[in-house]
């Protein structure tokens, strides 16, 4: 083989490797942008998800007062089907899709986590936990409960936060 | 010499050909694998947002919400479900056009709280969604019902609340009256022309050879918009949440007698019924208990929902 053929192979060959290696970078580029893209879009869908979230929970039929407190009332919690539904964590823990539930009481009290036991002797009612990093959204609702006092029930309504840990992932 | 240059040139080209080629179907095998992914990013996306579009209408204290979405391609959205844990799952499944074809609908966007009532896939641009929450006794779910632009349907004959519901609902392929030669036609009482026929006193919609038996206006809507084996899925899976909630309410129940609350509601019975629900016949039993139990809490010293 003479030399000036050798020097035509060669030269061909670091063409298309030079060709190979724009198209690698030029195709990574596209991938980079289109996964950026793709991240955007999952923010734009977790925060779009965010905002409705909260409502729909304090309205679904495991949360809501119904009209146990006097009327449909939204974005009110009844108390006593949240500690129930705290004690049934396992059966709910993928049913809203989220990761943590938790209603405290707006008070000065320090944190006292409810159980059946001191119920409704505290202020933190934690009905979800599944100790995984995510992104909390919180918002303001009624919570409400029967109570009795001389013989007499009626209905006590406070002021509580409920905070929801949405999945970090899409 | 001369036949050594012959064989000298062919094989630079024989050589270029080769990586050439190789290169090629590089580029093409990655084209193809990145508009696979760009595609199913897409239909995960939109099926995702799908479910997200409903948090809205579950949110509303008013009966009957109806909301549209339109979507920039010709879709396909696949409404399945499943059985299996102890809320049963709504599939979602998006498949769109893109280059002349159908994408495939190998990803789904699962969720354990919602029930949608559609056909076995609905096709279009622009899709209607309207709720409306089923009752039985206490608040169970929000029913959603998931037509396309393409399909019009025509309620012939129905009772004035239905009329009504439907007009204030305003949803433009659903009329009651002026019906187009296209539209699907729901007779309400014995018509020709008729692609589905509702029994409204004998709580029975009938389509072809299938008989869906319903109890309440929620279930009717879902037997009319929906697939039997959708509608027998779900309907299940309506009554493994009356169990659950059943057990709650049950729970709620002895909780508040500690405060001198008594409500006295056979429950314990709602929920055995509601887990050993078979199909629909059995609907009937439940919905009697369920009538019950309402008329019950509505008169108890503390009411539970």
């Amino acid at each position: 083989m003479n030399s000036k053929a050798q020097l035509k192979i060669q030269q061909m060959a670091f063409m298309l490797i030079a060709i190979t290696i724009f198209f690698a970078i030029a195709g990574m580029f596209a991938l980079t942008m289109s996964s950026s893209n793709n991240k955007k879009d999952a923010e734009f869908i977790r925060e779009e998800h965010a905002m409705t979230l909260i409502s729909k929970l304090a309205n679904s039929p495991e949360f809501s007062c119904g009209e146990v407190f006097g009327g449909g009332q939204s974005n009110c919690i009844d108390s006593d089907k949240a500690i129930i539904l705290a004690q049934k964590a396992i059966k709910y823990k993928t049913f809203w899709g989220v990761e943590d539930i938790e209603i405290k009481i707006i008070n000065s009290d320090a944190e006292k986590l409810c159980n059946l036991q001191n119920y409704p002797d505290c202020n933190t009612i934690n009905i979800l936990n599944n100790e995984t990093e995510g992104y909390p959204v919180s918002n303001f609702v009624s919570l409400c409960r029967k109570e009795s006092f001389g013989g007499e029930n009626y209905d006590k309504c406070e002021v509580a936060r409920i905070t929801v840990v949405t999945k970090g992932t899409w | 010499m001369k036949s050594k240059k012959a064989i000298q040139l062919p094989f630079a080209w024989i050589f270029a050909s080769l990586v050439g080629a190789f290169i090629l179907f590089l580029a093409i095998y990655i084209s193809i694998k990145v508009i696979d992914t760009g595609n199913n990013g897409v239909d995960l996306k939109t099926g995702t947002e799908i479910g997200i579009i409903l948090n809205p209408l579950e949110t509303s204290l008013t009966d009957g919400q109806k909301t549209s979405f339109s979507l920039p391609v010709e879709t396909r959205i696949y409404i399945s479900c499943s059985e299996k844990n102890t809320f049963g799952l709504q599939n979602i499944q998006i498949s769109q056009m893109s280059f002349k074809k159908w994408t495939d609908t190998n990803s789904r966007v699962s969720f354990e709280n919602k029930y949608i009532f559609s056909r076995n896939y609905s096709e279009g641009k622009t899709f209607y969604l309207f709720s409306k929450p089923l009752e039985m006794p206490f608040k169970v779910a929000d029913l959603f019902y998931l037509t396309s632009s393409k399909e019009k349907y025509c309620f012939i004959d129905a009772p004035e609340n239905i009329k009504e519901e439907l007009e204030s609902l305003g949803q433009e392929n659903i009329a009651t009256k002026n019906c187009s030669a296209q539209s699907i036609n729901i007779c309400f009482s014995l018509k020709d022309n008729c692609d589905i026929g509702v029994d409204y006193a004998g709580k029975v919609v009938v389509k072809k050879l299938d008989r869906l038996y319903f109890e309440g206006d929620a279930l009717m809507y879902a037997a009319i918009f929906s697939d039997k084996s959708l509608y027998d899925c779900q309907l299940k899976r309506l009554m493994q949440r009356i169990e659950q909630l059943s057990g709650l309410y049950r729970d709620k129940a002895s909780l508040v007698s500690k405060e001198d609350c008594n409500s006295n509601l056979d429950l314990v019975a709602l929920a055995g019924l509601a887990r050993n629900f078979e199909n629909q016949g059995d609907l009937v039993a439940i919905n009697m208990l369920a009538e019950e139990i309402k008329q019950n809490n509505e008169i108890a010293d503390c009411r539970l929902w």
